[in-house]
């Protein structure tokens, strides 16, 4: 059932972003692009994350919604304009090692910021707002 | 490097600059993410969430994904030895010659990453086990929403003179 709604969220995420994103672009250009980040991931994101329709259990490894992205996107041209997939292939094995790369590099990045928040926090007795 | 990565030009159907702009535009976007988004969402919540797909994701969609002329339309600037100008970090054949291929396959793929390398040693190979059904059903449940969309090709509607 799980999996069903994170499917479901997935698909909702992927057709709002390629059916609203190139027609906002059309429309007003860049601001349109950006008003659409706005819109379609806030929403999405507060839906499939923030209460939670992809499931995501904790201490799992973390689903995003950017594969749903992905794959809407990669099936949106695909039936819409005829696009060859395999000529995704090279494009995709390049984000997938920057995200690797980026995962790498932000762990370590991450763990250090924690801790020095952490230092910060319990620096003023833990009186904080944070 | 560049003559190297120039021999396989055919083969990958990707220019050697657009590898590294790629590469690169990939690697800010997801870095960002895995670094801000967490952050902002402790911070201030839902709002925070809110906050962060504009601004992580609006503001990177524009370095990644901005195309030439108005909208999908590669016509729009032509290079000047002919065929599309590209301005986007992540590279796109023009229209049809290539699926579109968003930055969401980075971060998607990152943040799993992330996971799997702030991970234990052992306990790597069970979470991608425990992952993987989630993650198929997040890439399906993609497909199927975007192929549906994409069918909007094949209503006939032809109200402003868009395909």
């Amino acid at each position: 059932m799980r999996y069903l709604s994170t499917m479901i969220g997935g698909a909702i995420c992927g057709a709002l972003c390629f059916g609203i994103w190139p027609e906002m672009w059309k429309s007003y250009g860049i601001m349109g692009g950006w008003i659409t980040a706005a819109i379609v991931i806030g929403i999405c994101w507060y839906m499939n994350h923030w209460i939670g329709v992809i499931r995501n259990p904790p201490g799992k490894l973390w689903v995003d919604q950017g594969w749903a992205v992905a794959a809407a996107g990669i099936a949106w041209t695909m039936v819409r304009f005829n696009a060859p997939i395999l000529r995704a292939l090279p494009v995709v094995l390049c984000c997938l090692v920057g995200g690797a790369l980026a995962g790498i590099a932000a762990v370590p990045v991450k763990k250090h910021l924690a801790l020095v928040r952490l230092q910060k926090t319990s620096a003023d007795g833990g009186n904080s707002d944070v | 490097m560049f003559e190297l990565l120039s021999h396989y030009y055919n083969w990958m159907g990707m220019s050697p600059a657009s590898i590294i702009t790629t590469v690169f535009g990939a690697f800010c976007v997801t870095f960002a993410v895995i670094i801000c988004w967490g952050r902002l969402v402790e911070d201030f919540g839902a709002i925070g969430g809110m906050l962060a797909a504009s601004f992580i994701i609006g503001t990177f969609w524009l370095l990644n994904h901005k195309l030439p002329g108005f909208g999908i339309n590669p016509e729009g600037i032509p290079h000047p030895d002919g065929g599309p100008k590209q301005f986007g970090m992540v590279y796109q054949g023009f229209r049809g010659a290539s699926p579109w291929v968003d930055m969401g396959t980075a971060i998607g793929f990152g943040l799993w990453f992330a996971g799997l390398v702030e991970a234990a040693r052992g306990q790597r190979f069970k979470l991608v086990v425990e992952s993987l059904p989630r993650v198929g059903a997040a890439i399906l449940g993609g497909v199927i929403g975007g192929a549906i969309v994409g069918l909007v090709g094949w209503t006939g509607a032809n109200l402003f003179g868009y395909r």
